[in-house]
Parts: structure tokens; C-alpha cells; sequence
């Protein structure tokens, strides 16, 4: 008999289910790919996963999950001129600095995008609750633009987005969540979210790093001669060369933060530095005092270096005799960092994050529409335990309801054997690619078992029917006839999967993704395989019986 | 030597209207109950409502999962808003050592503020398991995605059937009994009391699978086989119930221990499973065999 020929399905199961068993099981050995993989792969060095290679999602590994929607609405057919055509950068600018005196908004919940291409129309984006579609609108009629109210949508656009998720990314990299991860996706109703996911870690501390716009600003303060106290803006983001670590101030309270400007944004940094009166001290020793009313600013005194965060003033100090000196001279210019300092480890530690994240968020996040998920890692183990007995339970249901029917153990294990190598080439699979396993796959699982079960009783019947396998033709005839069953329901249940997969259905793509997955390893690997088992059984008894 | 067999029906005894008759009835009871549902439960005549339940993942909502000694009633009187329900996860004593603690608890509310509801549980001595949020508009575009799932689903699976066998009577059989498996256990969720989840939306998912299956069989065995019409319904029956049987057995299985362990995605896929495949056999055996005898006797000499 050429064993090798006949038998080519059952060893090629074999070498796959050897293979699954590596992957699962030896360290490393997994080729992590696609965009799973290298989001999820420190997730699971940080949760140093057990004895196997598999990676956990959030409800079987514990941590949070943020969908949410980004807060904002878009003008679209804006005539701005293309970019490269004309002077698009000031239009944009003159729009945003417009709108900005007119909706009374913050200059950076304004944006005015000049298109990229000829013909085509640009943007306008306010990322704040407070204005409403018409408002937009009117602003924008009232500064020439032929925009009516059915032009302004909800959402941000598509760069927006991307640049959300880049910012957000940029967030995580830097806080301590490690093997966070972050993408945007849209609803089938067209709504347009962004996900994050922190595995192992509370909800409030993910809540607490993406909830921040990260709007750094450091401001001069002086007391004007009208008895107001005027806040000039002399560093933004873009100004910022080198952030250092937060740490404790050396002999004193407090926590600091240094920041080193630009070189090129140095002579203009030294310029809203005297413009505020930050060269001059006002105190003997040549320091600048700073009394900062934080209930109400203009009852302030003295002269102040004041940073915010998200508009909100996070420190308002004076300044030290030897900056003032190096502010004076100009000799500032030579190594030009200073440090911000806050009361608090936490303030320190905001401000160095959102400074770190490159820009701030460009706009916020839809909290109050969100959809969130928490799992303590306790529970989540539960979860991982409870549904491992589960499954074994449902497969010992499945074996003793065939070995009922069939009565010998010769069809029933292999057939048995085969819907576990099913599951096994499964979890070789998603080990191999670092697919995050939740309950819902668990589900997906037990439906591939459960359909596997059922292709595999139509191959046994069929080919078992009456006597006389003898020859491989008949053999391949009923094979064959076995197949076309199992062929279209194999199809119909793919067909019926594949919308969930790309419906942005959360716990439900990833059901589908493991049923269709799973579906088409039973109809390509596996059910031919256990055809083959079952011919040689039905051969061998022939040949005995002779 | 089996220690089960699959019973053989005479089915020459009943006329194609007996053996349609009581799957249409239970189908169009099913029916009944969800539209009735749809105008007296949920909604009213004037405006109807949802003919089933949905849950806080359509229609916004929190949950949390605590463990604390207090009794269910002291647990909804910790937090400012009252809770829909407070259910405990493990009703007996011997679950402890294997199953959820005794004192673990789901409770859950219509509010989506989980901060403020984390921080109420928090601030007494419960401890904090999982807290789980769905805003009333993230729900929204969940039901209609859900929905439109369930329908392009069906479609596809339509389609292919149609594709597959290419004469209208078989094939609107199967597409009937699939139709008819998905609202059966629809109506049943309303009596029972389970309430529409994305875990029942993939059951009944699922069950388009399953139900095609058996009947894609017995369709096949009796247009595209050699043998007579009650041989093949034979031989198709002893495939097809050993296959919905085992099916069954291992969702009933996993219905009971994934609701003794309090996992419900699970046990709410598993018992809308066990019902979906109960309809099942009588749809494919009743109903899809009615059809395709009066197709295969009369309906072809037309």
C-alpha cells in the first residue's frame, strides 16, 4: 500500500496538530503578525502568560476597555484654497483666529483644513460641546463662506481620527500602561469611535491618562496698572525641545518638571519674558515674588510664571534671583531650560505625560456616550477557569452522545479525536497570530466543536452505510457526496458569519472571525481527514473478514 | 449494538397538512407572542415597542460585579440611583469551592455613569470585581447594528441555499424552517424571561448554521439520492437527529454549568441554542419534509 499517497490528509493533520502543539506550548515560538500582534504582544509579556502561548483579552485577562466617541462637529465644503495653491495657511489661520472671537471658543478646539487636492473642498472642525451645528454655520456665512447649516455634521474627520489615535497611542507608550493599545473603528451606523484598551489595569487609571486633552501652557503674569492681572502666553508645545522626568524638588516641597526650549524659539521665548516684566526682580534679593489668587486671578500680586493644564492652572510661582539674572543678560540662551514646579507628584506627572505625547489631544473624548469595561484579573481568572471547565463538560456531553449512537469506540474516538484537533489547530492558529482570546471566542469555539461534530457524523454515516468500501471508488464516490453536504453548510454558516466580522460589533467580530476561521480548517484539514481514518478502519475489517 | 437509534416514522400515516400544521402553529403562536409582546408589553398599540427585551447592551446601562457580605436588598440601598436588578451569582452553598464566591453579585442599573457608580460601591465595604458601561446611543447603533446583522445573515444564507439547489419548493423549505427556528426561541426568550444580548444575538446566528445543516441534508438525500422517498428521509433522519441531538446535548450542557458558574454570555448562548435546536427537529422533520413530499410527489408533475 503506498501509505504515504492514501494517507496524505491524516499526516498532513498530524504534522498541523504537531505544529499547533508547538506554537501553543513552546515559549517564543509564536510569529506574531498583523495589527493584533504587535498591539497585544507586551500585554502579554507584562502578564507573563502561563503555560501556554495563548493571549487573553480583557474579560479573560482583566483590564479596561474605552470605546468612545470624539466630541465635535465638521463643516464640510468649505471653499478654502488647495494647499500649494495661493496662501492656504493663512486662510486656514485667519478662519481658525476668526471663529475663535466669534464662538468665544478655545484656539485649539478650532481647525480649518485647506484640501489637499485641486477642486476639492476643505474643513472646518470645533471640538466642543458648546456650539452647535447652525452656530458653525452662521459663523462661517458670516465670514464669506457659502455653508449652510446642512453642511455641518457631527464627528471630526477621518485625519482627526488618525490623529487621535496617534496621540493617544503616544499617551500610552508613555504612561505605564504598557501593552495598551488604541485604533478607531466605526459603528454599521456610520458613528465613528475610538478604542482603547489597557489589559490588566483599572479603568480609572486608563480614564485618568485619555481623559486629558494635555493642553500644556506657561504663561507670564503681571499685575497691569488698570488693577487687572494680564496672563501672556510665552511657551506652547511646539516651543518645547527636551522634557525631563517629574521628580521631587532636592531640599524643599514640591515636584518639578524641567523644559528646555528650542533653540530657534529662544529669542522669542526671552521676548514674552520681558514683555511680562520677568527680567526685572521686585524683591531685595533679586527674585521675582508671586502672590496667585487662584479664586480669583485678578486679586493677584506681584509677577508670576504660571503653567496650565487644559486651561486649568496647574502652578503660578515667582522665580528665583539666578533666573532672573540669566533672563536679564540674555545668557538664558545658553542652556535654555528652566522647570515648572506643582505641589503634587500628580500634577508633575500630567504635565511631563502630556508634554511627552508630542501634542495634545486634538480633541476631547465623548465620555458621557461611551461604552466602558472593567474586569478585575480575579474575576477574569474565574472566567478563564469556569469556561475551561465548561468546554471540557460540553465535550464529554458531545463524546458520550456519539459513542451512544455509534456503540464502537473505533468510529466514535477517532471521531472525537478529530473535533479536538479541530479546536487544536484553532488554538495553534490564534496563538500563532496572537489573536486575544475572550469569552466571546470561547463561544466560537464550542460552535466549531458543535459544527464539527455534526460534519463529522454525516462523513461516518455516509461512508459506514451498508457494506462494501472496498474499492477506493466507492469509497471516493461517498466521500464525495459526504463532502457536498458538508461543503454548503460549511458555506452557508461563513456566509452567514461574515458581516459580524466587519460590523463593529465589538464581542461579536471576534466570535465570527473563530466560527469562520474554525469552520475552514474542519471542511480543509480535518474532516477529510477523519474520512481517510475511516476508510482504513472499514478496509481493515474487510480484509480480516476475507 | 447502539444504544440509541433513531426512531423510524411513518410518515405514510399523516397527510402533508397534519405534519405542517403543528410546526405553522408554533410558529405563528411564536409569532403571536412577539407581536403582542411588541403592543402590550413593550410598547402599546399606538406605539408599538421591541417585540423582545433588550438588554442594557442595546439599550444602555451598567453593570457591576461585587463582592460584599451585605444582603441584595442593603446592596441597592448603597447607591443613589436603584438598581434594575441585584442578582447573586452562585444561589448555593457548595459552589464555593469551585464555582463564584457566595458573596458575589451583579448588579445592574439603567444610569452609564460607571464612575460615579464605581465610586459609590467603592466608598462602602463592597469590592469591586468588573464594571461594564453602555451608553444609550453606543446601545442604539448596537441594536440596529445587531439587527442588521441577524437580516444580511440570513440573506447570505438565502442566497446560497437558493444557489445550492436551484428549484423554488426545497429551497424556501429551508429558508422557512431557518425563519421559523430563529423565532421560536425569539418568543420563548419573552416567556422565559432572557433578555436580547449580544451572547443571544450570536446564538441565534448560530442557529442559522445549525438549522441549515440538517435540513441542507435532508434535502439532499432525498432529490439528489438513488432510493425511495421514505428510504432517504430514513437514512437522512438517522444522520440528521444524531447530529441535532448531540448538538443539543452539549448546549444543554453548557447552558447548566455556565449558569452554575455564572458566566452568562455563555449560558445565554447555550439556552438559546437547546431551544433553536429543539425547533429544529420538529421544522426539518415536520415542516421541510412536508414540503418536499408534496414537492417530490406533486408538486413537480405540475
Amino acid at each position: 500500500m503506498s501509505g504515504l499517497r492514501d494517507n496524505w490528509r491524516i499526516i498532513l493533520l498530524v504534522v498541523l496538530a504537531l505544529g499547533s502543539t508547538v506554537t501553543l506550548l513552546v515559549p517564543g515560538a509564536t510569529v506574531a503578525t498583523g495589527d493584533n500582534a504587535t498591539a497585544q504582544t507586551d500585554g502579554a509579556n507584562a502578564s507573563a502568560a502561563g503555560i501556554t502561548n495563548l493571549q487573553y483579552g480583557i474579560q479573560l485577562d482583566g483590564g479596561s476597555r474605552i470605546r468612545a466617541p470624539i466630541v465635535g462637529i465638521t463643516a464640510e465644503n468649505v471653499g478654502i484654497q488647495p494647499v500649494g495653491q495661493g496662501d492656504s495657511t493663512n486662510e486656514t489661520r485667519a478662519i481658525e483666529d476668526e471663529l475663535v472671537s466669534q464662538l468665544g471658543v478655545d484656539p485649539v478646539d478650532v481647525n480649518a483644513r485647506a484640501p489637499n487636492e485641486p477642486n476639492a473642498d476643505g474643513t472646518v472642525e470645533v471640538y466642543t460641546e458648546n456650539v452647535t451645528q447652525a452656530e458653525l454655520a452662521a459663523a462661517l456665512q458670516e465670514q464669506g463662506y457659502d455653508v449652510s447649516e446642512s453642511d455641518v455634521r457631527d464627528g471630526v474627520t477621518r485625519a482627526t481620527r488618525d490623529e487621535m489615535v496617534e496621540v493617544i497611542d503616544e499617551k500610552l507608550s508613555q504612561s505605564a500602561l504598557s501593552g495598551g493599545s488604541v485604533q478607531s473603528a466605526q459603528s454599521a451606523t456610520g458613528q465613528n469611535f475610538v478604542v482603547i484598551e489597557a489589559p490588566g489595569r483599572d479603568i480609572d487609571e486608563l480614564r485618568s491618562i485619555v481623559a486629558s486633552r494635555g493642553i500644556v501652557r506657561v504663561y507670564g503674569g503681571y499685575a497691569a496698572d488698570n488693577g487687572t492681572f494680564v496672563r501672556q502666553q510665552i511657551v506652547s508645545r511646539e516651543d518645547i525641545d527636551g522634557i525631563g522626568n517629574a521628580r521631587k524638588v532636592d531640599g524643599r516641597q514640591g515636584y518639578q518638571v524641567s523644559v528646555t526650549i528650542r533653540e530657534d524659539a529662544v529669542d522669542q521665548f526671552l521676548d514674552g519674558v520681558r514683555a511680562t516684566g520677568l527680567d526685572e526682580p521686585n524683591t531685595a534679593r533679586g527674585a521675582i515674588s508671586c502672590e496667585y489668587n487662584a479664586e480669583n486671578p485678578n486679586q493677584s500680586s506681584g509677577k508670576c510664571l504660571i503653567a496650565s493644564l487644559n486651561n486649568e492652572v496647574v502652578t503660578a510661582k515667582g522665580v528665583s534671583p539666578g533666573l532672573v539674572q540669566l533672563f536679564a543678560d540674555g545668557s538664558f540662551a545658553n542652556d535654555p531650560t528652566f522647570v515648572i514646579e506643582t505641589n503634587t507628584r500628580e500634577e508633575a506627572r500630567n504635565i511631563e505625560l502630556s508634554l511627552k505625547a508630542g501634542q495634545p489631544l486634538p480633541a476631547p473624548l465623548d465620555f458621557q456616550n461611551a461604552q466602558t469595561t472593567s474586569l478585575e484579573p480575579a474575576l477574569a481568572d474565574q472566567f478563564k477557569t469556569n469556561s475551561l471547565i465548561t468546554g471540557i463538560i460540553a465535550v464529554l456531553a458531545v463524546s458520550i452522545a456519539v459513542y451512544l449512537r455509534y456503540g464502537d469506540p473505533r468510529v466514535a474516538v477517532p471521531m472525537i479525536v478529530t473535533a479536538l484537533s479541530e479546536v487544536l489547530l484553532l488554538l495553534g492558529f490564534v496563538s500563532a497570530i496572537q489573536f486575544p482570546l475572550d469569552l466571546s471566542h470561547i463561544a466560537g469555539f464550542i460552535a466549531v466543536i458543535g459544527t464539527g461534530v455534526d460534519d463529522l457524523i454525516i462523513i461516518a454515516d455516509e461512508i459506514l452505510q451498508r457494506e462494501g468500501v472496498a474499492t477506493g471508488r466507492v469509497f471516493q464516490n461517498r466521500f464525495r457526496k459526504a463532502f457536498w453536504v458538508i461543503g454548503a453548510a460549511a458555506a452557508t454558516t461563513i456566509i452567514a458569519m461574515s458581516p459580524l466580522t466587519v460590523l463593529g460589533l465589538g464581542d461579536l467580530t471576534g466570535f465570527a472571525i473563530i466560527t469562520i476561521v474554525g469552520v475552514l480548517i474542519g471542511v480543509l484539514i480535518t474532516r477529510p481527514a477523519y474520512g481517510d481514518i475511516l476508510r482504513r478502519l472499514v478496509l481493515d475489517e474487510e480484509e480480516r473478514s476475507e | 449494538m447502539n444504544a440509541f437509534e433513531v426512531p423510524e416514522v411513518d410518515y405514510d400515516q399523516y397527510t402533508n397538512r397534519q405534519l405542517a400544521a403543528v410546526p405553522l402553529a408554533v410558529l405563528a403562536l411564536a409569532i403571536l407572542i412577539l407581536v403582542g409582546w411588541s403592543l402590550f408589553v413593550s410598547g402599546s398599540v399606538a406605539a408599538p415597542g421591541a417585540p423582545v427585551s433588550p438588554g442594557i447592551d442595546f439599550t444602555g446601562g451598567s453593570e457591576l460585579t461585587v463582592v460584599t457580605s451585605m444582603s441584595k436588598a442593603e446592596i441597592g440601598d448603597e447607591f443613589d440611583t436603584e438598581p434594575i436588578s441585584v442578582q447573586q451569582a452562585a444561589e448555593n452553598a457548595e459552589a464555593e469551592t469551585v464555582g463564584p464566591n457566595e458573596n458575589q453579585y451583579i448588579v445592574r442599573f439603567q444610569s452609564f455613569d460607571t464612575q460615579s457608580l464605581r465610586d459609590q460601591a467603592q466608598s462602602t465595604d463592597m469590592e469591586l470585581l468588573s464594571s461594564s458601561s453602555t451608553s444609550a446611543t453606543f446601545g442604539g447603533d448596537n441594536q440596529t447594528t445587531a439587527v442588521v446583522g441577524v437580516l444580511i445573515a440570513f440573506a447570505g444564507m438565502s442566497a446560497i441555499v437558493f444557489a445550492l439547489f436551484r428549484s423554488f419548493v426545497p429551497s424556501i423549505a429551508v429558508v422557512v424552517s431557518a425563519f421559523s427556528d430563529i423565532v421560536i426561541p425569539l418568543a420563548a426568550m419573552n416567556v422565559l424571561g432572557i433578555e436580547l444580548s449580544l451572547g443571544t444575538v450570536a446564538a441565534l446566528l448560530m442557529l442559522i448554521g445549525y438549522s441549515v445543516d440538517s435540513d441542507i441534508l435532508l434535502n439532499n438525500h432525498i432529490l439528489r439520492r438513488s432510493g425511495s422517498f421514505y428510504e432517504s428521509v430514513h437514512r437522512a433522519m438517522e444522520t440528521g437527529v444524531t447530529m441535532t441531538l448531540t448538538s443539543l446535548s452539549a448546549m444543554a450542557v453548557m447552558a447548566v454549568v455556565a449558569s452554575f458558574f455564572n458566566i452568562q454570555l455563555m449560558a445565554s448562548i447555550g439556552t438559546v441554542l437547546v431551544i433553536g435546536l429543539a425547533a429544529d427537529l420538529m421544522n426539518t422533520y415536520m415542516l421541510n419534509l412536508s414540503l418536499l413530499r408534496w414537492y417530490k410527489f406533486e408538486g413537480v408533475n405540475r
